[in-house]
């Protein structure tokens, strides 16, 4: 079912890895998302893992799911007549996101003026690494280098060990999530005023703000966090925030203050199997939140050794399941370290039916299982997923259909590379 | 100066910690006129969460709190007193849109959620976002986002191979679900303009931070791998990693290096002066596959390099390079410091200091930062006056009441 949100309005996306969320949040949302690639195809078809380990242009899983419920049209930029094509899509189109180096599109005569002056009402977003004004607006980057830019890498991983990134790659989701959050905005307004607007998207600046204000630490506080593995990096009293179990880890603050009924609730589950301490059962936890207020005490670092020691030896006789269903069960705050396979069997995401399954043709009818709606609306529901394109799939019915090319126009223009 | 996206466009916020409150700051920075609704008995926890103003507790002193809730408004209403729902009844009708982060049941225990708002006001636009979504076996569990990150599988995907996890840093998720609320939420306030028709909007945190791992889970479902946590291993790149570079200022620094090609590999080891390296170095294929003597390689080479001298070497024969930030180091950042990210703002209590600034440019309809977050109850008369018409008599027997604290 298509979503009526954004039913009518078009978007032209050129964007590679650090924007291909946009459009498909766009698609999501009902709007008609041509994927303009170049005859070669969207660099994204070419990114691993593929399915089965076996590649070929519909089978990178990113593609898959990052570019489902677009349309494509192949178009060689490189050519007179492919920008001659785009900016005749562009006359036609609401949005267009791209995700270029700094300049390119300017220096193919396709930039935000030329195009305003074709259609002013576009909104043309472009996602840049590290902005468009700064020393490094040339710079290359590959996912990591912006994940180490905005400063989530330093904060990840064990001292002594190099700083990582999240395996599956993060940097290019959120900037592509940005641009679509800022075109909407854009959107608004244009609807309002008629006038369309360029937007610029700074992919380090969205990893900034993923650090949960760690970034005001050194200037509030005289002193940045570090990485620390399984502790947070909180300053002067290393936390432990994932412990083991029988069969994996659980994450899990150990607090008190307002989260006290969780961490009673906590200490008399390990009572009742004689793994609370003394203090633990004495203590008044609505009292207890060492180091937010002031620093902790001596004392009060002994108890978290304790706690998270007994914790821990309480949790590893018991599986993740036992343990979430128990905390659950007691209002515990606390939560399985969930692989995929356990997330895909997970009872609340199915009781929402949030997977749902995608009918594929790649090398013959298949049905895969994709995540669903990313919000549910009571009134316009999202669209469900449909497969990504093949490439070029929509070369007749976009230049026939919307912009009136004959057939043998079409003909021409594939003889001259253009598409 | 240029109008804002959103000017004329009015919130009632209820939402504390940090999804919701960044949600409605998008709103809030480009125009919208957004209340946010607190109690004094049951304050944004964030209020007392650190960085503090030089270090130091105070309610009104936290920099978590000021970073998400620049440009709003704040009213205090202790909202289990009967006379304060009548209030926040009477601000509805003016609200284009409600947006709360609660538990599901808290709303629906005040009589305040969507069945009930939209009695008064047939058109608005309600957004909750919880952690697990408004139905379900689980929709009551409470929590924060650092659980999510381990719930919807970022944790176990983020370490070293075969080791402990190593988290991203706190509340992850925290950070997902945000751009994406505010895209349908617009998306609904158009829609409405359009059409006349409001709704309500779900959003579980769950599940909208799951399309950051769409490709996981699809693959999955395909053909049961599970993804597990391969340090800064990559398919697509070798070398592909950090790497240690000399200390600055007694501090570690480590640079960011990703080889996609072999331009790239030529181009680095060009810059690190053509060192003699392995023959199974010597083709993408066999650097891909032997990844860890590939890091030994390249952090021997770069040991004693700056990272932002070597940085810019990479770069110039088009290798992508960057060093690892700290957060100290952001805000020296010269391409950060270049987009205008950090927003210096006066706040009645913490003076002044830098905020993080918008990560886009509208560049016909700039966001900003039109203000430093609202102490605790700062706007409470001014909204009652102006928007209920109450006079200063009412409000101070309201006041002595218990209403609004």
């Amino acid at each position: 079912m298509p979503c009526e949100l954004l039913k009518g309005f078009r978007m032209l996306d050129l964007a590679d890895e650090k924007g291909a969320m946009c459009g498909k949040m766009f698609a999501d949302m009902g709007a008609e998302v041509i994927k303009v690639e170049p005859p070669g195809g969207c660099m994204t078809r070419r990114i691993p893992p593929f399915l089965g380990d076996r590649s070929g242009s519909d089978r990178s899983l990113y593609f898959l799911a990052y570019q489902a419920g677009k349309r494509s049209v192949t178009l060689n930029l490189e050519t007179a007549d492919g920008r001659r094509l785009l900016s005749e899509l562009a006359r036609k189109a609401d949005f267009l996101v791209e995700s270029f180096p700094v300049g390119h599109m300017e220096s193919l005569g396709l930039g935000y003026q030329a195009l305003a002056g074709v259609n002013p009402r576009l909104i043309y977003a472009s996602i840049t690494p590290f902005g468009d004004r700064g020393p490094g607006r040339n710079y290359k980057a590959a996912d990591i280098n912006v994940w180490a830019a905005g400063g989530n890498m330093y904060l990840m991983g064990e001292q002594g060990r190099p700083p990582l990134q999240i395996s599956a790659p993060q940097a290019g989701l959120h900037a592509g999530a940005e641009a679509g959050a800022a075109a909407m905005i854009a959107h608004y307004a244009r609807q309002g005023s008629g006038q369309g607007q360029h937007i610029v998207i700074d992919m380090q600046a969205c990893v900034v703000w993923t650090l949960m204000n760690a970034q005001a630490f050194p200037i509030m506080h005289g002193a940045s966090m570090t990485r620390n593995g399984v502790f947070s990096g909180a300053l002067r009293l290393a936390r432990k925030m994932v412990f083991r179990c029988a069969d994996g880890h659980i994450s899990m603050l150990l607090t008190g203050g307002t989260a006290a009924p969780s961490i009673s609730a906590l200490v008399q589950w390990m009572d009742e199997k004689g793994f609370a301490a003394d203090w633990m059962k004495k203590q008044k936890w609505s009292a207890w939140a060492p180091g937010v207020i002031s620093d902790a005490s001596d004392y009060e670092v002994e108890q978290i050794h304790d706690i998270e020691d007994r914790v821990e030896r309480f949790f590893i006789t018991m599986t993740k399941r036992e343990i979430y269903a128990g905390g659950l069960k007691r209002r515990i705050l606390l939560s399985p370290v969930n692989t995929v396979a356990e997330i895909a069997a997970d009872d609340q995401l199915r009781a929402r039916e949030f997977f749902v399954p995608v009918a594929h043709d790649i090398d013959g009818p298949v049905t895969f299982t994709f995540p669903g709606a990313f919000a549910k609306l009571s009134a316009t529901a999202l669209a469900a997923p449909t497969p990504a394109p093949k490439l070029g799939e929509h070369n007749e019915q976009i230049y026939g259909g919307l912009l009136g090319l004959a057939a043998h126009e079409l003909a021409m223009l594939r003889a001259v590379d253009a598409i | 100066m240029a109008p804002f996206a959103l000017d004329g466009i009015r919130v009632l916020d209820f939402t504390w910690i940090a999804v919701g409150p960044i949600t409605t700051k998008y709103l809030a920075d480009n125009g919208a006129d957004v209340i946010k609704i607190e109690s004094s008995t049951h304050i944004d926890v964030l209020r007392a969460a650190p960085p503090y103003a030089d270090g130091k507790f105070g309610i009104n002193r936290s920099q978590f709190f000021a970073d998400y809730n620049t440009s709003k408004r704040g009213v205090t209403l202790n909202l289990s007193h009967p006379r304060a729902r009548e209030l926040v009844m009477r601000l509805v009708p003016w609200a284009d849109i409600v947006v709360e982060n609660f538990t599901p049941k808290v709303m629906r225990g005040w009589e305040m959620d969507y069945e009930h708002l939209r009695q008064v006001k047939p058109d608005i636009i309600m957004l909750s976002s919880c952690l697990q979504g408004q139905t379900g076996p689980q929709a009551a569990m409470p929590g924060f986002g650092q659980l999510m990150g381990a719930l919807s599988g970022f944790y176990y995907v983020s370490g070293y191979p075969g080791g402990d996890p190593a988290p991203p840093y706190g509340a992850y998720t925290d950070f997902i679900t945000p751009r994406l609320a505010v895209a349908v939420l617009v998306a609904a306030l158009d829609y409405r303009r359009r059409t006349g028709q409001g709704q309500y909007i779900d959003v579980s945190q769950f599940e909208a931070s799951l399309h950051f791992l769409a490709p996981a889970l699809i693959d999955y479902f395909a053909t049961g791998r599970v993804l597990q946590a391969q340090g800064n291993r990559s398919e697509r790149y070798a070398p592909h990693g950090a790497y240690r570079c000399r200390d600055e200022h007694g501090s570690e620094r480590w640079i960011s290096i990703a080889i996609g090609d072999e331009a790239q590999w030529q181009g680095l080891l060009g810059v690190l002066g053509n060192p003699r390296c392995e023959e199974r170095f010597a083709t993408m294929l066999g650097r891909l596959e032997n990844p860890d003597a590939l890091d030994d390689f390249v952090g021997a080479q770069v040991r004693e390099r700056g990272a932002w001298e070597l940085t810019a070497a990479l770069q110039a024969v088009g290798v992508a390079a960057y060093p690892v930030q700290s957060c100290l180091d952001l805000h020296q950042d010269e391409n950060l410091d270049a987009f205008g990210f950090w927003n210096w703002l006066e706040h009645q209590e913490m003076g002044s200091a830098p905020y993080m600034g918008v990560a886009h440019r509208l560049d016909a309809t700039p966001g900003q930062l039109r203000s430093a977050a609202p102490a605790l109850g700062q706007h409470t008369d001014e909204v009652l006056q102006e928007m209920m018409g109450l006079s200063a008599e009412e409000i101070a027997q309201l006041r002595k009441d218990g209403v609004l604290m």
